[in-house]
């Protein structure tokens, strides 16, 4: 289960609808009404956090000294304060409509049928912002160039606006609903704002940090309730972490010039195969 | 936008924001303004104004105007 989360966490395919469906699919023994789920949930972020926290380390302490300097100079001079401002601005959104949203939607679309028929909206909506792209490829006179070309054209995460972080964070909501990708989501939300995929991905990662760190600090009084096997737990947050460091270096490299075509596809067969499994009951 | 009103009313803000966030981590006097209704701390609710009083006074600083 950690290596489950820590790896679809950051693919665009939806961890929380593979941890609603592939537990029922393969009838594990794991009731997320259990009281001990929740700070299970916790520690595999915590773990998928850190790993990202490490990968992107040198680019935090950069963004944590821009956004003082930045904060308390009221203006924004170099690339680092305004990717900070740019961070805080779409961690807003999120944080807010986390707060006021999170547990109702999930509460609401929590059955493995929901998360298969979500998992399917969400690969179409991965093969619409490619799409889209393609479309502001053609625009840009770029779509027969090669890939390196093609890329250089757009924009790196620095150069998003305000307002477009603003979006892209408040679509990290949509992420509620199971089968809808937070990564999936932010990564399409940059390319729609012009930035490169490769990007695209770093500015989903890095947005990402501080919202799944968020939710998961706020969790951790629950950590020390009783009856919670934390030794276990630790270790699948370890593997969390291990299987979320190698996919975001993963898909760093792969993003140079991949698209989200193949996640898109790989969500439409994964929820329909899914939607058959759990209504033939197989 | 650089203005000294629009710095003052972000400043106020902020300060609003912070005074919600201790009253909310004390928990027992906005138990209303939550889904659960609940009395007692609400450390989720307490962060996220924290965040917002931070970015209000973030905001204002930028909205001041400069002097040259």
């Amino acid at each position: 289960m950690g290596l489950l989360q820590g790896a679809s966490e950051l693919f665009p395919v939806s961890s929380l609808g593979h941890a609603v469906l592939v537990p029922s699919l393969l009838r594990w023994s794991f009731k997320q009404s259990d009281p001990s789920f929740v700070p299970f949930l916790v520690l595999l972020h915590l773990g998928t956090a850190t790993a990202l926290l490490i990968l992107f380390r040198d680019q935090w302490v950069s963004i944590i000294r821009g956004f003082f300097t930045a904060a308390f100079a009221g203006q924004m001079k170099t690339e680092p304060e305004r990717l900070a401002m740019l961070l805080l601005t779409g961690t807003i959104p999120a944080a807010i409509l986390g707060v006021l949203l999170e547990s109702r939607i999930k509460s609401l679309f929590a059955s493995p049928y929901e998360a298969a028929g979500f998992l399917i909206v969400n690969g179409l909506l991965m093969l619409g912002f490619e799409v889209l792209r393609r479309r502001a490829e053609r625009s840009a006179g770029v779509e027969s160039s090669s890939d390196s070309e093609r890329e250089a054209h757009f924009a790196s995460a620095d150069r998003i606006s305000f307002r477009a972080a603003a979006i892209v964070g408040a679509c990290q909501a949509l992420a509620f609903l199971p089968g809808i990708s937070r990564s999936g989501v932010t990564i399409g939300g940059g390319l729609l704002a012009g930035l490169r995929h490769q990007e695209a991905a770093r500015f989903s990662f890095l947005l990402a940090t501080p919202t799944i760190f968020g939710a998961g600090i706020v969790e951790v009084p629950q950590l020390f309730s009783k009856d919670i096997p934390l030794g276990e737990y630790a270790v699948s947050a370890v593997l969390a972490g291990i299987a979320a460091y190698a996919s975001a270096r993963f898909l760093l490299r792969y993003f140079r010039s991949g698209r989200l075509d193949p996640y898109g596809w790989y969500c439409i067969a994964a929820g329909l195969v899914s939607l058959a499994l759990l209504h033939f009951a197989i | 936008m650089k203005s000294n009103a629009l710095a003052v009313v972000l400043g106020i803000l902020g300060v609003i924001f912070i005074i919600c966030a201790v009253l909310y981590a004390i928990g027992g006097i906005l138990p209303t303004f939550t889904s659960s209704g609940v009395a007692g701390p609400h450390y989720k609710h307490a962060i996220l104004l924290a965040v917002l009083a931070v970015a209000s006074f973030v905001a204002a600083n930028f909205a001041r105007p400069r002097v040259v």
